[in-house]
């Protein structure tokens, strides 16, 4: 991007803008209200609402300032009584057969047409012309729609398309009797609900709130997503204490992922108010006998009690704490300081699928934001399924390359969507992605990945060649494949092949909200990991205090492991396969009733904020931690106070030293954790393990063909989304219901056969 | 409140009488051609550097070997040929008012409603059919032999007023000569543009 600059004259005002800025946002980001409804910032230009509109010296009549790229001495005016008058057309216009229903829309009071109404609309109507009507519909579970408000902006159509690659809606017919729909009625995509987000009017509205609240009576609390690492920042609307709906709208939120969410941010937190959520602490005073309910102090004095009891038997050491990657950096913090302080043992770690800790320790450059994913030049991504996973960087990802011209290598066993945006797909065994690190980080290898990728090795020189021809940034993306040498030799990339003109970052891809975080406060350095911990329970680990659940992958070959246990302690929303063998059960507060932060796949320190109070007894993890230790006769002195938390965990963490909450309280400008970068270094040896371990790989594995559909993984209801009634339909495959004017819950009553019974299934992210 | 006359809006779909174009049938099996059709398909695929380009000329290819309209087997057939989601067929078809996405009578009745048309009598012509017939634009007789619809300008104003019948012109329309195409139509002596 050329950073020449030029003056553009605005209302008398002269300015020095950027050459190739957009007239509308020049206007707007120097005090010049124009107001829009089509145009939308990072999307395809579609001029048809002419509501912005602006005069410009020596051009004839007035223009579209959304599409108007400044020009040197260009002279502006947007305010005038030609303009006024043209604007004041053009909502009479809108306003011609609009219905005038906005008492029973969910979108009144927050619509930005009844605001381009009260600004530029007049007190007499004089069309009189029949007001277009539809019956109530749906296009999906979550998705409502009353085509009869539709403004024809086309936001939706062009986020579908552009940031989902999902082009399910579009517009049909023309003229006066275009439509947006899907052909059938019916929405079948990945269901994120951002054509909902981006609605200016009530057309499209959220299925699972419909005729819930209006949004006057909601309160509205920012707060950081809790299901994936991409960390959105969303505002959470609750009344009464109860969370009513999840949106990203810019009139509240404006954080990394703009107005993006994916479904999982938008619809699946009715697990907050669930009914199922535990309501008091609980005890099993006898192995095999049943949870009885409890006092905090009662449950507290029998934990503490206990504990003392095992280390007194066994040692400190036979006492296990094990975090979470979904929980709060303080909630993670008080634990570490649980292990080592009150109980002094090494046997800590967090229910993670993998850790990155191989990765960090050879950190060779810094983590890429999601703005650095939209306006990276090239990106290379190794295993992983973002699209899935981490939706928004998917979405940047696919938004670098369609609107940005970024270079997309993908190394992936499947054939993911993305790899339909790439310049490259290099489609490889299941298993070999090792092979592919090997051979990008030192070409000698090239001859053996190949065999064993069952791919040519011109294609792996092709992939570096595309690397090292880069100018800018180059961004290196990978799942959870990897091994930890293979992590390592990856993060040491850069020092061999950065230059002044390309700069390397890193955009790990780890599955929980707080993956990156429980990393950061050291709770991944323990001795064992969740696997071992469970292998060892029984034998040298007597006792574990479990802050949320092991994964169904920990518990795989070993579903006894918990039962062998002395004693468990576990702190859940719900119950689990883990708590099925605890003894006791302490209920937590889960991500809307705590206040706290996560750390994203950026690194960016986000904070989470309490939007209701904690739901019957429960209590913030790192509250009972602390009560905990209080029993045990420490006190972690953090005076009921979450900042007062960070501050010690942020003076104790060397990469988020100086943060403090007032510093993070701004979600437009987040703060980002500054991981050390590790010096090169000799990685002959693990160079060496890999190259034994790839020559073992199979090459007669098959490949896996056809493209999984996204949403494929949620669909199958885990914990916490399968507590949202409309994913059932989902996961049912998204049956089109007889009438689509009725309520597709009721679908699930009529037919039940459609809600999903199977066992829960292991699903990043729920 | 002026004490002008209402300003009067073309037929518009959302209004009570004309409600939404029903939700169309979400194809559950996708439709098959003779090699000969496919290979006349491939022959307009192959004259646009981008695929998805040829979608009209497949559309009206589908149209006449599925009796007249894009049936939802037709249609999935569409996308996946042209590699596009269903929903941008549905786009187009709806778009173009040749394209039927309902199915239509054996003659499709086609006639403008533009300006040169309307100036010369189209609605003289329409009601005329409508009479003759028995049925009103966009219905088909219940022998399935007629659709009636009106559309926008053909493009051949010189010659209002006019209607399309399958891919033929049938222009400076009087009564008597629709009589007459009528005849010929029940003779089974006129081409329908459908196989
Ligand atoms: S992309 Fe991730 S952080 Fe964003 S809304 Fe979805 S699950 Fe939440
Ligand atoms: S915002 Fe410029 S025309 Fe709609
Ligand atoms: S107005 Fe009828 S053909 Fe143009």
């Amino acid at each position: 991007m050329s950073s020449e600059s030029i003056k553009v004259t605005i209302n008398g005002s002269d300015y020095q803008v950027e050459k190739g800025a957009r007239l509308i946002d020049v206007c707007r980001s120097n005090g010049h209200a124009v107001p829009s409804f089509c145009y939308y910032s990072d999307l395809a230009l579609q001029a048809s609402c002419r509501t912005c509109l602006v005069r410009i010296e020596k051009m004839p009549k007035l223009q579209t300032s959304c599409t108007i790229t400044c020009t040197d001495g260009m002279i502006v005016t947007t305010e005038s009584d030609e303009i006024e008058k043209a604007r004041r057309g053009m909502v009479e216009f809108l306003l011609a057969n609009h219905p005038l229903d906005c008492p029973v829309c969910d979108r009144g009071g927050e619509c930005e047409l009844q605001e381009m109404v009260f600004d530029w609309g007049g007190l007499e109507e004089r069309f009189r012309e029949r007001k277009n009507y539809a019956p109530e519909k749906y296009l999906s579970p979550v998705v409502a729609n009353d085509p009869q408000r539709c403004i024809l902006c086309k936001r939706c159509t062009r986020v579908c398309d552009e940031w989902m690659g999902e082009d399910a809606i579009e517009a049909g017919g023309r003229g006066v009797n275009t439509v947006i729909g899907t052909y059938g009625g019916w929405l079948n995509c990945s269901q994120c609900g951002n054509c909902i987000e981006v609605c200016p009017t009530g057309t499209l509205l959220d299925g699972t709130y419909r005729h819930q609240a209006r949004p006057w009576e909601l309160e509205q609390t920012i707060t950081t997503c809790t299901f994936c690492s991409d960390g959105c920042q969303m505002s959470l609307g609750s009344r009464g204490g109860e969370v009513m709906r999840a949106v990203a709208r810019d009139r509240y939120v404006n954080g990394i992922n703009g107005e993006f969410l994916c479904i999982k941010g938008r619809f699946a937190h009715p697990f907050v108010n669930h009914e199922e959520r535990l309501r008091t602490p609980m005890i099993r005073y006898r192995k095999g006998g049943k949870l009885i309910p409890a006092t905090w102090d009662q449950a507290l004095e029998f934990a503490a009690n206990k504990l003392r009891e095992t280390a007194d038997a066994h040692g400190a050491e036979a006492i296990g704490v094990v975090g979470s990657p979904r929980i709060t950096n303080e909630a993670n913090y008080a634990l570490l300081k649980f292990a080592n302080e009150v109980v002094g043992t090494s046997n800590y770690t967090a229910t993670d699928r993998f850790s990155l800790a191989p990765f960090f320790e050879s950190l060779g450059a810094g983590l890429a934001t999601h703005r650095d994913i939209r306006f990276a030049k090239t990106i290379v991504l190794v295993g992983g399924e973002p699209e899935e996973l981490q939706p928004l960087t998917g979405k940047q990802i696919r938004q670098a390359v369609r609107n940005g011209g970024a270079k997309l290598i993908v190394i992936n066993s499947r054939a993911i969507r993305l790899q339909q945006q790439a310049a490259q797909f290099i489609h490889i065994r299941p298993g070999a992605e090792d092979a592919a690190v090997l051979a990008l980080a030192d070409e000698r290898f090239d001859e053996l990945a190949a065999k064993k990728l069952g791919v040519d090795a011109s294609e792996l020189s092709t992939a570096r060649g595309t690397v090292l021809d880069t100018e800018g940034n180059c961004i290196i993306m990978f799942g959870g494949e990897l091994s930890p040498a293979a992590q390592s030799l990856l993060a040491q990339i850069p020092h061999a092949a950065s230059t002044d003109k390309r700069r390397f970052l890193f955009h790990p891809l780890p599955l929980y909200n707080n993956s990156v975080g429980a990393h950061d406060i050291g709770l991944m350095g323990g001795a064992h990991t969740a696997s071992s911990l469970l292998g060892a329970a029984g034998a040298e680990i007597r006792a574990l205090y479990v802050a949320g659940s092991f994964l169904p992958d920990h518990l795989r070959g070993q579903e006894e492991a918990l039962s062998k246990l002395d004693l468990l302690i576990v702190q859940e929303l719900f119950e689990t396969e883990t708590t099925r063998y605890a003894d006791v059960v302490l209920p937590a507060a889960s991500f809307a009733e705590t206040d706290g932060t996560f750390t994203n796949n950026d690194g960016l320190v986000q904070r989470v904020r309490a939007s209701i109070p904690p739901a019957h007894q429960s209590k913030p993890d790192w509250m009972i931690t602390a009560a905990l230790a209080q029993t045990l006769g420490m006190d972690f002195n953090f005076q009921m106070s979450a900042s007062t938390v960070f501050r010690e965990l942020a003076e104790r963490t060397t990469a988020y030293n100086g943060m403090r909450y007032p510093l993070l309280k701004d979600e437009t400008k987040p703060v980002q954790a500054k991981h050390a970068i590790a010096p090169r270094r000799d990685l002959a040896d693990e160079i060496e393990a890999l190259r034994l371990s790839i020559e073992s790989l199979d090459e007669t594995a098959e490949k896996i063909m056809g493209t999984p559909p996204v949403g494929h993984e949620l669909f199958k209801p885990g914990e916490l989304t399968g507590k949202v009634p409309q994913f059932h339909l989902l996961a049912a495959g998204n049956p089109k219901p007889p009438d689509v004017l009725i309520s597709p819950l009721y679908q699930i009553t009529i037919d039940a056969g459609l809600r999903r019974t199977d066992e829960a299934v292991a699903v990043a992210g729920d | 409140m002026s004490s002008e006359r209402p300003i009067q809006s073309p037929g518009n779909q959302f209004t009570p009488n004309n409600p939404l174009p029903q939700e169309a049938k979400l194809p559950n099996e996708i439709a098959t051609f003779s090699p000969e059709v496919i290979a006349e398909m491939d022959a307009h695929i192959a004259k646009y550097p981008v695929r998805r380009s040829a979608i009209l000329p497949l559309m009206f290819i589908v149209q006449r070997e599925r009796g007249g309209y894009l049936d939802p087997p037709g249609v999935a057939f569409l996308a996946d040929k042209l590699g596009v989601r269903i929903t941008d067929i549905w786009e187009v078809a709806t778009f173009y008012s040749m394209i039927n996405t309902e199915p239509v009578g054996k003659y499709h009745l086609q006639v403008c409603r533009t300006l040169s048309c309307k100036i010369l009598g189209a609605d003289k012509i329409t009601e005329h059919c409508t009479q003759k017939l028995g049925i009103k634009p966009g219905e088909t007789t219940e022998d399935g032999i007629f659709s009636l619809s009106e559309v926008e300008c053909l493009g051949s104003c010189g010659t209002a007023p006019m209607m399309q019948i399958g891919f033929d012109y049938y222009e400076n329309l009087t009564t008597e000569k629709v009589d007459g195409l009528l005849e010929r139509c029940r003779g089974g002596g006129m081409s329908n543009g459908v196989r």
